[in-house]
């Protein structure tokens, strides 16, 4: 409005400007001397700006760099963290978020339709953890205690509670041994095999089937991601068996003992979900991503929210390159969900949820300065006096 | 200038390939003191040396002094000691470091091998003042331990993964051992090799460890109080055990004396009054064996702070090793038994028992000879002259007491360890009621709430576990440390003005320093300060900073080559040198 007053005689056209650009007080510049838009796996294949600014309204992307109109930048209120570094936010690709007792059916072992959504309580304290370790969503998984557990969701934490993006995402298998129960079926790895594999097949060749049995179909066709649990060799094994079978490349949650198996799960154009790595690890387990990037089977980590960052920094001590884990943390896992158009990247139409870092944040001397989710602070220092201040410079940025 | 220096070095080029022991270059860095190494001629020698089954298992390396150059030319060297130089260059000749400066102002020897990275960052040599290294679980789990035992005993190299700390640029280290035990033994200085380990001479028994803490398991806090209180009883009968070993010792010297009257005595009354005594010589030369030891200062001590049990007296003697009297010399026996042989009248031809003849031993025949002549009835036993005296009764040996008597001589370090606020509390005052004079709190979580009074009694801290979120998840109320956050508190420490390490604490992590002192850079830690508590404040700690620590002119050559900054997630080890030899270089 000030723009008006000040020069009418751009009338219309600077009206029609302002009237394309919505509720522009509302938008916020976001300003910093590096912005990394998309990790690759390979480093040159980064999309980094160089003292570049996004532009975020109503909790998107709205411009990124260059693309930012002059009318908009000068309308919203600026956030400068200096030299610090902005990245996407960090993708927790499976989470029970400690409920697992409520997120698995114990009495029924094939519940392939549940929805986690059901159970998702958004004022869990355990989403406080997620925006001091950089997570800006997560995948809900169904518990490992039933073979077919239910159907995932999607979501983000937030300054006061969280909430779900996407509902019903993917499905939640299990062949682990939290799986089998000597109190109902199956009891045996090779009862959870025998029980997929007939579901599966009655859900292929069955002409009238119910809503559990429609989810596997989905599966089938590619529609739905399918997150199996199995850590060993023979629980790797059947997955992928079940996924050759029916024609679907199975998504492993676990995975210790992949290494055994790996040139299969590269032809199953399998993924992995690897447990956070831990200095105290078997020497062989802090290769295994390494290992993985090298076979070209998709990775990325789940687990403690907290320790993330460590898990990729010891991946990287333990020879990953540094793209290749920045990409385990945010685009790998967002493809995996299925969410890449909405997360782990900061193209235009993806949530603002971002990360500043002063530095790499895979060297764990990078001083972690905030956390941005859907374009607010959710977690930083200084992030009330941020939101509040016009122009501000942050100082945790310089 | 540079026409100057360019005459100036070389002539002293030559005047160093000829006097060995100058320098080429004044090094940049400080501290530089070129003292020379420390003397240990009255040190004990170390048990690599000592002990053959040690040397076996240590799986040491024989070899002569080598005084060959080696050059490390790389990026960036970090001396620690000075800032850091840009293009610069190591120059080691033997085990030690000749020069550290910047590429082209030092004119290198010629025909010396030279190891290049242009890309590299030198380091000194990493120290982790508080691992578990070499030991396996049995020892680990002994809670039998207690403060007289030496752990350097019970190390062993077993060639696993965790053994080969080397690979990760650790070339020394302090060894102790946690177990539930409250005095669990007294930690050992190792270096580190690629096939095995040497003890640190002189410093096989580094600190007496003490524990006063629980762990984080649940526990009431006047519970805790209770406990921690009980521990000063440990300090209490000190002072009466000193008392015991003093006055033997005064027991032993009068017993000397009267035993020398009682032989002159003799000697005069069968005629041999010319013959020159045998004591005067003996003493003398004991006097002169003993007065080192006594003057020596308290070792250990690197401030030169002193108990209360180091004023106003003289330094405690030295018990006699292996729980045997004080010996004479060879010379001195000699003298001794000539006049004692003279006086009963026989050749001395058999040996005569150390402790004196006031021992009978009937079944000993080398005493059974001189029996006969002491016996009453004999020409002395009806003599006025003194009275043969007797030997004094030697108090029980307790090693422990010893050991916790040089904790507050000054002589070693005191490391306890404590976690939580209060044990933090009940450490320093057990410091400052009983006046120990080197104090090191180890994994001492709750040391930012007490960051004043650590200053004050002048304590140092060893810190593990600096990672994120090590001790527990957060938000987990199940356990009492979720609130301790390890990696802010070295830039809480290093604010305060307090010397800290940050160490391994187990065998595994002490590959992880570089990380650990990383996340304390992402918590506020100035990097410099960082690298000092891997590297430097650790030697300090451990009283070894004289040798090592820093990349200085006449110390160790201990140096580590890195592909990138050390902090860097990604940075590689090159090359180890460990004393100037070729430990690790990566192919």
């Amino acid at each position: 409005m000030q723009i008006l007053n000040q020069n009418r005689t751009t009338g219309a056209l600077l009206l029609t400007t302002l009237l394309a650009v919505p509720t522009a007080a509302q938008d916020v510049l976001v300003q910093a001397s590096k912005i990394i838009v998309a990790y690759s796996t390979e480093a040159p294949n980064n999309m980094v700006l160089k003292d570049s600014a996004l532009l975020i309204r109503n909790g998107k992307i709205a411009f990124v760099g260059a693309d930012i109109p002059a009318e908009a930048r000068r309308a919203a209120r600026v956030i400068d963290y200096g030299n610090a570094t902005i990245s996407p936010g960090f993708v927790l690709a499976a989470t029970t978020l400690g409920r697992d007792v409520d997120l698995g059916e114990g009495a029924i072992a094939f519940t392939p339709d549940l929805l986690t959504a059901d159970a998702f309580d958004p004022w869990l304290e355990q989403l406080d953890t997620l925006a001091p370790a950089g997570v800006t969503s997560f995948g809900l998984v169904p518990s490992a205690r039933n073979v077919a557990g239910g159907i995932g969701a999607v979501g983000k934490p937030g300054l006061e509670q969280g909430r779900l993006i996407a509902p019903e995402v993917f499905v939640g298998f299990s062949v682990s041994r939290s799986a089998r129960n000597q109190e109902r079926q199956p009891t045996s790895l090779m009862g959870a095999h025998q029980m997929l594999r007939e579901s599966f097949t009655e859900a292929r060749d069955g002409v009238k089937i119910g809503p559990d049995l429609a989810i596997l179909r989905q599966v089938m066709s590619g529609q739905r991601p399918a997150f199996f649990y199995a850590d060993t060799f023979a629980e790797i094994n059947a997955v992928l068996d079940i996924g050759a079978s029916f024609n679907f490349a199975p998504i492993i949650l676990g995975g210790g003992q992949s290494e055994r198996v790996i040139e299969k799960l590269a032809k199953r154009g399998a993924g992995i979900v690897l447990n956070t790595l831990s200095p105290m690890m078997r020497r062989a387990d802090l290769e295994l991503p390494a290992k993985l990037n090298k076979a070209g089977i998709p990775f990325c980590f789940a687990g403690r929210p907290d320790q993330l960052r460590l898990s990729a920094a010891l991946a990287v001590r333990n020879g990953l390159s540094r793209s290749t884990a920045s990409t385990a943390l945010t685009r790998t896992p967002a493809t995996m969900l299925g969410q890449q158009a909405n997360v782990g990247a900061l193209r235009t139409g993806c949530g603002a949820d971002f990360v500043v870092f002063q530095g790499d944040f895979i060297d764990l001397s990078a001083r972690h300065i905030a956390t941005w989710v859907d374009g607010k602070l959710a977690h930083g220092a200084s992030a009330k006096q941020a939101m509040k201040t016009r122009n501000t410079n942050l100082t945790g940025g310089r | 200038m540079q026409s100057l220096r360019s005459i100036f070095i070389p002539a002293v080029l030559v005047s160093w390939m000829s006097l060995t022991s100058s320098p080429i270059a004044q090094t940049p860095t400080t501290g530089g003191s070129g003292e020379p190494p420390r003397a240990s001629s009255t040190q004990p020698q170390p048990p690599s040396a000592q002990d053959p089954a040690r040397r076996r298992r240590s799986g040491a390396r024989r070899g002569g002094r080598r005084a060959s150059f080696t050059i490390i030319e790389a990026g960036t060297v970090h001396p620690v000691s000075g800032p850091p130089i840009k293009d610069g260059v190591v120059i080691i000749r033997g085990e030690r470091i000749f020069a550290i400066g910047q590429q082209g102002e030092l004119q290198l020897p010629p025909n010396t091998k030279v190891f290049k990275y242009p890309d590299g960052h030198v380091y000194p040599g990493l120290i982790d003042a508080s691992t578990d290294i070499f030991t396996d679980a049995r020892l680990r789990g002994d809670r039998s331990l207690n403060g007289g035992s030496v752990i350097a005993d019970g190390l062993l190299w077993t060639d696993s993964r965790d053994d080969h700390v080397i690979e990760h640029g650790i070339t020394t280290a302090y060894v102790r051992v946690r177990t539930g035990a409250q005095l669990p033994g007294q930690g050992a200085i190792v270096r580190p090799s690629n096939s095995g380990f040497n003890l640190w001479e002189d410093k096989e028994q580094a600190a007496v460890q003490l524990r006063m803490t629980q762990g984080n398991s649940a526990s009431h806090p006047l519970q805790r109080q209770t406990q921690l209180e009980s521990v000063g009883k440990l300090f209490d009968d000190l002072d009466k055990y000193l008392e015991g070993q003093e006055k033997y010792e005064k027991d032993l010297e009068k017993y000397e004396e009267d035993f020398t009257k009682y032989l002159e005595h003799h000697a005069k009354k069968n005629g041999k009054a010319d013959k020159k005594p045998a004591d005067p010589k003996g003493a003398e030369a004991k006097k002169s064996e003993a007065k080192p030891a006594a003057e020596k200062p308290a070792t250990g001590s690197p401030n030169g702070r002193r108990g209360r049990r180091g004023e106003g007296r003289p330094p405690r003697r030295e018990p006699p090793k292996g729980g045997q009297p004080q010996e004479l010399t060879s010379e001195a026996f000699d003298e001794l038994l000539a006049t004692m042989m003279a006086v009963i009248g026989q050749p001395a031809t058999q040996p005569v028992d150390v402790q004196g003849p006031s021992r009978s031993r009937p079944q000993n025949p080398a005493n059974s000879a001189a029996k006969p002549a002491t016996k009453p009835g004999s020409a002395t036993s009806k003599d006025d002259g003194p009275k043969r005296p007797t030997y004094p009764k030697k108090p029980r040996e307790d090693l422990q007491k010893e050991a916790l008597n040089k904790v507050l001589d000054g002589d070693l370090p005191l490391r306890i360890e404590a976690h939580r606020v209060d044990e933090l509390r009940a450490a320093l005052n057990l410091q400052r009621d009983k006046e120990i004079p080197l104090v090191v709190l180890e994994q001492a979580y709750g040391a930012h709430r007490v960051t004043e009074d650590i200053a004050e009694r002048g304590a140092t801290v060893v810190l593990t576990d600096v990672l994120p979120f090590s001790l527990a998840a957060p938000g987990d109320k199940r356990n009492a440390y979720a609130k301790f956050d390890p990696t802010s508190l070295p830039h809480q420490l290093n604010t305060a003005g307090i010397p800290f390490a940050i160490a391994g604490g187990t065998a595994r992590m002490s590959a992880m320093l570089p990380m650990m002192a990383a996340a304390a850079i992402g918590n506020g830690l100035p990097e410099a300060a960082a690298l000092r508590a891997i590297t430097l404040t650790p030697a300090e700690i451990l009283g070894v900073a004289k040798e090592t620590g820093s990349l200085t002119r006449n110390k160790l050559a201990d140096v580590i080559v890195t592909s990138g900054p050390l902090f860097a997630s990604d940075s590689r080890m090159l090359l180890v040198l460990s004393k100037g030899r070729t430990e690790y270089e990566a192919k």
